[in-house]
């Protein structure tokens, strides 16, 4: 079941923001900010970078069965031969033991201590690292617009009771609680996402209701409200539409955040578990590796740049966005 | 003042109430304290006796609600018992751990404040020139690397390659100035990006507004609107974040300890988590909680006086 | 330029001052601080101290508890025993008399006990011992006037009603509660009085544990069999004299942090994950270097300090280092003494011929190898009804997944080469190892293996009966990167067979409690010595010791038990040897484990420090060895030159980049101020 939902996500991402995309052409405001965005060329091309990363992940979630285990398309394409032990990028024998070995199969990023591929490994850390960015924002958004809305839009006792919640979870630090919540819930993907997602839908709730403050008492919405129009259609149809905006600009800047947390979570030993493939894994076993002498070194830089490469385009893109968006909200 | 700081402080109260029952709720109500004892007693296959006696020590053995009401009191109180892997007094512990942290700490947040600063407005100055074009692609590229390989690459350079500073350990006193220098450092440079990055934009901001240009149009010199003008008024968001973190200079960073050996809060944390130790987990969660608060009060307070426009009410 | 001066001279120009102060005071904080890594007080590399690492907190410093070798190394230093092992002779290990004043006196005797309602004789031995004259606890605040009392024999019982304290949680109570005669009885009732609350019962008399009433240096143990390991047990801190004194004024929590001995350190500084400083106790009693040792030992200069007192530093400094990185760096850059050869500094300490590189060499470091009297094994569950059992079915399938196991290359890819492959229980170096033995089910051999696998009953790894492939389920801890790599191996060298392996990794605690509990079909376990007799090994595979005892596979072969029965108490000879061998012979047949490998550790010390032999059971090193201080210092001072270039280099580009930046905003600035009025930005 575990497995099937995380499959699923990409999917759903992916498709979600198709159909976005299509939908918004249509409108003028949305149509104004692509034909900006469309301009910056940094911002397109930090787009093709997430589209190849999405891709890859995509690539990883469709998969068959062979010989009881599920094999994806990452598999087919990329698994190599698993070596004894490390080896450098394209060598041809092993390293890090006491008589090398003769390798396998050429490897382009080398092997680490098991033996497996790194540039595999690397490949198979982006749907992880999508799942945990791109999850946990489906946790995070519908919470979050859905408090924020009724705490800006109805104010008041609701307004105070949803105050007093994200005022208490926002009173622990967020990395004390995370790590509590990981060492009650043990190690896992979902189980990551689901503590990332309690951990950060306090500050985009924040945002929502700021912004539903800020929507509420405008001419259009006294005006429907006179004529005596429902609550939850008015929230759907004339304040949702407003949020939209401000909603996807924190959702893709928040991304590499959440991405980042997986690796320093890993390493604390409280993240996905040993066995799935992560950036973060692949960085806390890299601690050991970096006092060798010759130093293993593939491993962590490999690992780090990819990660490196997703978060800097997700800044990049979120920056050009909000430019592209709201010339107002632009900070530079 | 004294009204609205005492009404603060009442509210406070619930707030903490709320973070006491979640983290009871999270730590007692899902864990085994039985495993709990086996991890804790030393012999290779203890006694059902055995067991049962340290339940008894540290208190597992009660039923959940007489627990729940010891927890209580005793947070508030600020006893925070005994940890369970070591058994000595949490309270004893974190008051040692203290000094540490804020060694290391202040010198870094003082050291990233004067750098962030003066290197925004360094880009300020320099606007519209390749140097600002640089220096924010940079910032952004230096957001984006994990702290981890700062930390990792930054004491294999400034440690092993360059012997500047101890690779790690502490003592206590004077001596403590060599092995807080290279944390600090590391600190400053981790946190460099994203704050240039944000104190800069704040500043331009400033320095888009109309009272700027008047001054500019009476003629006043550019660097005189930058440190006279823009700074005091780009001082009300930066002092925002930067007086809400000042508390957690207690908590101290966790990865920054662990890494180089500083006995301070945030290595104890890292030790609890790795020895499972929930005791010192909830007493951290708690103390974070109450810092964090204190500092949201202090901020608006602070406004307050920065800002003459904001009226405490 | 004048610009520039004016604008500085400004005092709105006060924060890039106050920034440049702050670089120029960290600077001067550097060279203050004597350009200098050195991460100790100044001066103290030059005393006779002598350098080592821990990498985690001592839990407790309490010997009726302590059972880690990292925290018996501080505790059998302050303190001592009867006995002490010898430090310099190997194999056989020599007991030596340490508080002991004479070997203790082995007669039999009788006595009688109550068993259902009926009085019993029975036989059985009383040893008798004395201690000597002179010791004195170290001086500490729980005595009157903080001077330290006489030990006397009353001391070392009082560790005994300890022992059999249940609020004490002593590892070790087993050993002794049914040998003991009356321990039993005396621990159960001081079990039922903590039930009801009360504290235990330390002058109750027991029978076992009788003082002479005319010499206060005598005590008398009286067992129930013959049990000649209890002069190991004798030798280890658990039966060390403890001060009552201590205990009552620091209680037990206070005792763990606390140590009161007698030994020749005490001590003196405990900084929680800083450091820990033990210092000669002034009070101790006279102890002397060893002045003959086992052949070579003199050749190799460890006999240069026979005969001088104990011990030969001032002081031993435990420094606090989490990473083995970090230790490894200390280390090359001197400020350690001694380290560990491991997995991450293998390649730069070895050669290829497994000897150590020229790079050590020069700096002159020395090697000792040493084998640990440990045994790293998988066991199966003999109660699981597919893997377990007695019959020559499941006897062949346990044989060939043995013969599927190469635990060569366990060693190369996690030991790096360090390591024996097993072929029984008993490691080198204890009685009952026979070198030229090799068991046929651990020589590697797939081929067999899938022959075997066949003759079980599952050819080809296919089981008849479901079509599927036999599954073996394989619980684990492995939740660290390093431990997935062992687990892949197991895995992968089982299903070339045809096997299925699933692992499951659990929690630590959580798999501890499935061990105990049997939940398991196949671990992964070790254990090492607690003293140096093949019994402390064999006994595991002793049928009445399973759960909750240290036979986690249950196995129980009737012959086996009776075996070890004849054999627990014999003096080593070859008639133990004869019988140790059957034994052998049937649980290699049976297959209940698959022993992996006895490991070895291989050290690195400078040539500074000196007398250094590692004792793979004695934890009390400490005292034996000496380094030289004015060596060290000037070893630490030619490799720790901080070097300067990299960011004076780094300033000096910055300033040359920033300089065209700097001109275009001042001709912009001129460009406006000269337009006017005019200007439209």
């Amino acid at each position: 079941m575990h497995s099937f939902l995380l499959n699923a996500v990409p999917v759903v991402v992916v498709g979600l923001l198709v159909a976005a995309v299509l939908r918004a052409r249509r409108e003028p405001l949305w149509a104004e900010a692509f034909r900006r965005l469309r301009r910056n060329r940094v911002a397109m091309v930090a787009l093709c970078v997430i589209g190849i990363y999405g891709l890859i992940g995509f690539m990883d979630s469709i998969g068959w069965q062979r010989d009881d285990a599920r094999v994806t398309v990452i598999d087919w394409l990329f698994q190599r031969p698993r070596e004894r032990t490390y080896s450098a990028p394209l060598a041809t024998m092993t390293t890090g033991e006491p008589r090398p070995h003769k390798l396998l199969g050429r490897h382009l990023l080398g092997t680490d201590g098991v033996g497996d591929d790194v540039l595999y490994l690397t490949l198979k850390g982006v749907r992880t690292g999508l799942i945990v960015g791109g999850f946990t924002s489906l946790i995070v958004t519908p919470l979050a617009l859905l408090f924020g809305m009724l705490a800006g839009y109805f104010g008041r006792r609701v307004d105070d009771v949803v105050q007093y919640i994200y005022t208490v979870l926002d009173s622990i630090p967020g990395i004390l609680l995370l790590i509590a919540l990981m060492m009650v819930l043990g190690r896992g993907l979902v189980q990551l996402c689901v503590a990332l997602g309690v951990t950060s839908w306090v500050g985009l709730c924040r945002l929502m209701r700021g912004e539903t403050l800020k929507h509420r008492d405008r001419e259009y919405v006294r005006a429907a409200r006179a004529l005596g129009v429902g609550h939850a259609r008015i929230l759907a149809r004339h304040i949702l539409p407003n949020l939209l905006p401000v909603l996807i600009i924190q959702v893709t800047l928040g991304f590499s955040g959440l991405v980042l947390a997986e690796a320093i979570l890993s390493y604390l030993q409280l993240g996905v578990e040993a066995g799935v493939g992560s950036w973060g894994n692949m960085i806390d076993a890299a601690r050991m590796e970096l006092a060798r002498e010759p130093i293993i070194w593939w491993n962590l830089v490999s690992a780090s740049t990819a990660l490196f490469i997703l978060v800097l385009a997700f800044n990049l893109f979120g920056d050009a966005l909000r430019d592209a968006i709201d010339p107002r909200l632009r900070s530079s | 003042m004294l009204r609205y700081v005492v009404r603060r402080v009442l509210y406070a109260v619930p707030i903490l109430l709320g973070v006491s029952i979640v983290t009871f709720v999270l730590f007692y109500a899902t864990s085994s304290p039985e495993q709990m004892a086996r991890r804790n007693l030393s012999a290779k296959n203890p006694t059902k006796e055995q067991i049962q006696e340290w339940l008894h020590v540290h208190g597992y053995d009660k039923p959940l609600a007489v627990q729940f009401r010891k927890h209580m009191t005793e947070l508030f109180l600020f006893r925070f018992g005994k940890s369970d892997t070591t058994g000595e007094s949490i309270g004893a512990r974190m008051r040692a751990g203290m000094g540490p942290s804020l060694a290391v700490a202040s010198l870094a947040f003082i050291a990233a404040l004067l750098t962030d600063i003066t290197f925004a407005l360094v880009l300020a100055y320099f606007r519209g020139t390749y140097v600002d074009l640089w220096g924010t692609f940079q910032c952004v590229l230096l957001m984006s690397i994990t702290a981890l390989v700062y930390i990792m690459g930054g004491q294999f350079v400034l440690g092993k390659v360059l012997k500047y500073f101890p690779l790690a350990g502490y003592q206590s006193g004077l001596h403590a100035w060599k092995f807080v220098l290279m944390p600090a450092i590391i600190g400053v440079v981790s946190g460099f990006g994203s704050s240039v990055r944000f104190y800069r934009t704040v500043m331009l901001e400033e320095m888009n507004q109309d009272y700027v240009r008047t001054a500019r149009a009476k003629g006043v010199s550019e660097s005189a609107i930058l440190f006279k003008h823009v700074l005091k008024n780009a001082s009300i968001p930066i002092l925002t974040s930067v007086v809400l973190s000042i508390p957690f200079l207690l908590t101290g960073s966790l990865l920054l300890e662990s890494f180089f050996g500083i006995p301070g809060l945030g290595s104890l944390t890292v030790d609890a988590i790795n020895g499972q130790d929930f005791a010192v987990v909830r007493a951290m969660v708690f103390l974070g909680t109450a810092l964090y608060i204190i500092g949201a009060i202090l901020t608006d307070i602070s406004y307050a006086l920065v800002d003459p426009r904001v009226r405490l009410e | 330029m004048t610009h520039c001066i004016r604008a500085l001279c400004r005092v709105r120009a006060w924060l890039p001052i106050a920034s440049l102060v702050t670089i120029a005071a960290v600077l001067a904080g550097i060279l203050l601080a004597g350009c200098s890594n050195n991460p100790y007080p100044p001066g103290e590399t030059a005393r006779k101290v002598l350098y080592r690492a821990i990498s985690d907190d001592p839990r407790t410093l309490d010997p009726s508890v302590s059972y880690t070798v990292s925290e018996g190394a501080i505790i059998d230093v302050i303190y001592p025993a009867y006995f002490r092992y010898h430090y310099l002779k190997r194999a056989p290990f020599v007991l030596e008399l340490n508080l002991g004043a004479q070997q203790p006196v082995r007669t039999p005797c009788t006595f009688t006990e109550m068993r259902n309602g009926k009085r019993v004789v029975r036989r059985g031995e009383l040893w008798t011992f004395r201690i000597r004259r002179g010791v004195r606890f170290q001086d500490d605040p729980c005595f009157p006037h903080g001077k330290g009392r006489e030990v006397t024999a009353a001391d070392i019982i009082y560790s005994f009603r300890r022992m059999a304290d249940p609020s004490v949680p002593c590892p070790v109570r087993s050993f002794f509660q049914d040998k003991v005669v009356g321990m039993d009885e005396y621990v159960a009732s001081n079990v039922r009085r903590m039930q009801r609350g009360q504290p235990a019962d330390y002058h109750r008399p027991v029978q076992g544990l009788q003082l002479d009433p005319h010499d206060p240096y005598t005590f008398r143990i009286l067992l129930n069999q013959p049990y000649p390991q209890l002069r190991y047990l004798m030798a280890m801190h658990f039966t060390t004299p403890q001060a009552h004194e201590a205990v009552e004024y620091y209680g037990a929590a206070g005792l763990a942090r606390h140590p009161v001995g007698c030994g020749p350190f005490v001590l003196a500084e405990y900084k929680p994950r800083q450091r820990i400083v033990l210092r000669k106790n002034p009070s101790r009693y006279p102890e002397y270097y060893p002045t003959e040792g086992a052949s070579g030992d003199r050749e190799a200069g460890l006999l240069a300090d026979a005969g001088r007192q104990l011990p030969l530093v001032d002081e031993v400094v435990y420094t606090y280092i989490r990473e083995d990185i970090t230790g490894w760096n200390l280390f090359l850059q001197g400020y350690q003494d001694s380290w560990g050869v491991t997995q991450t500094n293998y390649q730069q300490v070895m050669s290829r011929q497994g000897e150590l590189s020229p790079e050590m060499r020069r700096r002159r470091i020395r090697m000792f190898r040493d084998v640990s009297p440990n045994i790293m094994y998988f066991a199966f569950n003999m109660r699981d009804p597919v893997f377990g059992g007695y019959t020559p079915q499941k006897r062949k399938l346990r044989q060939a997944i043995s013969l599927a196991i190469d635990a060569n290359a366990f060693i190369d890819l996690f030991s790096q080469g360090m390591g024996r492959p097993a072929q029984f229980l008993i490691p080198p170096g204890i009685f009952g190892y026979d070198p030229a033995y090799r068991n046929p089910y651990r020589q590697y051999n797939p081929q067999r293996a899938k022959q075997l696998l066949a003759e079980a009953g599952y050819p080809g790894g296919i089981d008849p009966k479901t079509g599927e492939r036999l599954v073996l389920h394989y619980d684990n801890a492995a939740t660290t990167a390093a431990g997935r790599q062992f687990v892949s191996l197991v895995q992968k060298q089982i299903e070339a067979i045809g096997i299925k392996v699933e692992s499951r990794s659990y929690r630590d605690l959580v798999w501890q409690q499935r061990v105990d509990n049997g939940e398991f079909q196949f671990i992964n376990y070790g254990w090492l010595a607690d003293y140096p007799d093949p019994e402390n090994f064999v006994f595991l595979l002793y049928g009445p010791n399973k759960r909750p005892g240290p036979n986690s596979a249950a196995y129980n072969s009737p012959e086996y038990n009776r075996l070890f029965e004849q054999m627990r108490a014999m003096d080593d000879g070859p008639q133990r040897l004869a019988i140790i061998k059957r034994m052998r012979d049937i649980a290699v047949e049976d297959c209940p484990w698959i022993f992996l490998q006895h490991d070895e550790s291989l050290g690195l010390a400078y040539h500074w420090l000196h007398n250094i032999k590692p004792h793979p059971v004695a934890n009390d090193s400490a005292k034996y060895l000496r380094v030289d201080p004015a060596e060290r210092v000037r070893a630490q001072l030619a490799w720790n030159k901080p070097d300067f270039r990299p960011p004076i280099v780094l300033a000096l580009f910055m300033l040359v980049t920033g300089v065209p930046a700097v001109r275009t905003v001042r001709r912009r600035r001129n460009r406006r101020i000269r337009v006017g009025n005019q200007e439209a930005r």
